[in-house]
């Protein structure tokens, strides 16, 4: 074989060698690409859940602070009026007291009922934390898919191995339409539903 | 009213407290906690309950399983459950009709509802 066809053969080899290289390459951005793209969807679905909460946390906030107005209001009433009681009995002057005491008895009964308004408020905290999980939910999963991506890059953690993403995930049980709004099927409804099948 | 020993299941330790509040508001005062379908079958084996108020999504066993689960024990196949959950999509509501729930309503529920909802199943 003369010099220039051992030089022919050995660029041959070269080209088929690199051409193998790019092939491999194509094929692992290729792998690359579908958990890029769920990883693209599923970031704004993130923060998405977590502008609920902020959201839905602030109604629910504002709301009890409405109601604690009213209660501190009705409080402020109620012990007036016991100072102005307890005087006229000291001074002896009992008129009216049964009327006065009726009233107290209002405005506490009011504010019992307030206070199990902001219990039943409390509810939110429920709706949020499954909010939350599923966006920690989701936000595991795009790193999982980030750390296989790396993988298929080579790139190594230069701080030594972590704990793989499945070993720290803990057990999530959520409802991703959790909305402390907004129900897809209204109460009635529900009960139509069980009203037809005679459940209730 | 003063007979009824309920369960209440629910893996959010808050929703517990806000059930158990509502249903003594209702004057129902025998109330025990489960915090999730698995927790709650153990306690079963243990106590006589007349009426279960279960949550849909928790870890180590679901609503949906625990219901099923109960329905396939001869001896919990009658207990009156009424499932109480954030999920709201009309398909959820028709598998756990399928499942066996007497009852359901959907997060965040009032008191008034809450009531009227145990007193339909017991007199249904």
């Amino acid at each position: 074989m003369s010099v220039a066809d051992t030089l022919q053969t050995k660029i041959q080899k070269e080209v088929v060698a690199l051409s193998d290289s790019i092939s491999d390459l194509v094929k692992s951005f290729r792998k690359l690409r579908s958990p890029l793209a769920e990883s693209q969807e599923k970031v704004p679905q993130a923060t998405n859940q977590l502008d609920k909460v902020t959201e839905q946390t602030e109604a629910a906030a504002h709301k009890m602070l409405d109601v604690v107005e009213e209660i501190t209001e009705r409080e402020g009433d109620i012990i007036k009026s016991l100072e102005e009681i307890r005087k006229s009995v000291e001074d002896g002057q009992t008129d009216g007291i049964t009327d006065r005491i009726d009233s107290i008895i209002e405005k506490a009964n009011a504010n019992l009922n307030d206070a199990f308004t902001i219990m039943d408020a409390l509810q939110f905290q429920d709706i949020t934390a499954q909010q939350m999980d599923h966006a920690a939910h989701l936000l595991e999963d795009v790193e999982g898919k980030l750390t296989g991506i790396l993988s298929v890059l080579g790139v190594r953690n230069e701080e030594g191995p972590e704990k793989p993403v499945e070993k720290r995930k803990r057990e999530r049980a959520f409802d991703p339409h959790a909305d402390f709004v907004d129900k897809k099927t209204d109460q009635r409804d529900i009960d139509s539903l069980f009203d037809e099948t005679g459940k209730s | 009213m003063a007979d009824l020993k309920i369960l209440a299941v629910d893996d959010s330790p808050t929703m517990r407290r806000i059930i158990i509040n509502t249903l003594k508001r209702a004057g129902y005062n025998d109330v025990t906690e489960a915090e999730n379908g698995k927790d709650a079958l153990a306690k079963l084996k243990v106590h006589k309950f007349n009426f279960i108020i279960t949550d849909w999504n928790m870890p180590e066993m679901d609503g949906l399983t625990f219901i099923t689960t109960l329905r396939s024990t001869e001896e919990f196949k009658s207990v009156p459950v009424l499932m109480v959950t954030t999920r709201s999509v009309k398909d959820d509501i028709v598998e756990a009709m399928k499942a066996g729930v007497n009852n359901y309503i959907v997060k965040p529920f009032t008191p008034d509802t809450l009531k009227q909802k145990i007193e339909q199943v017991l007199g249904g």
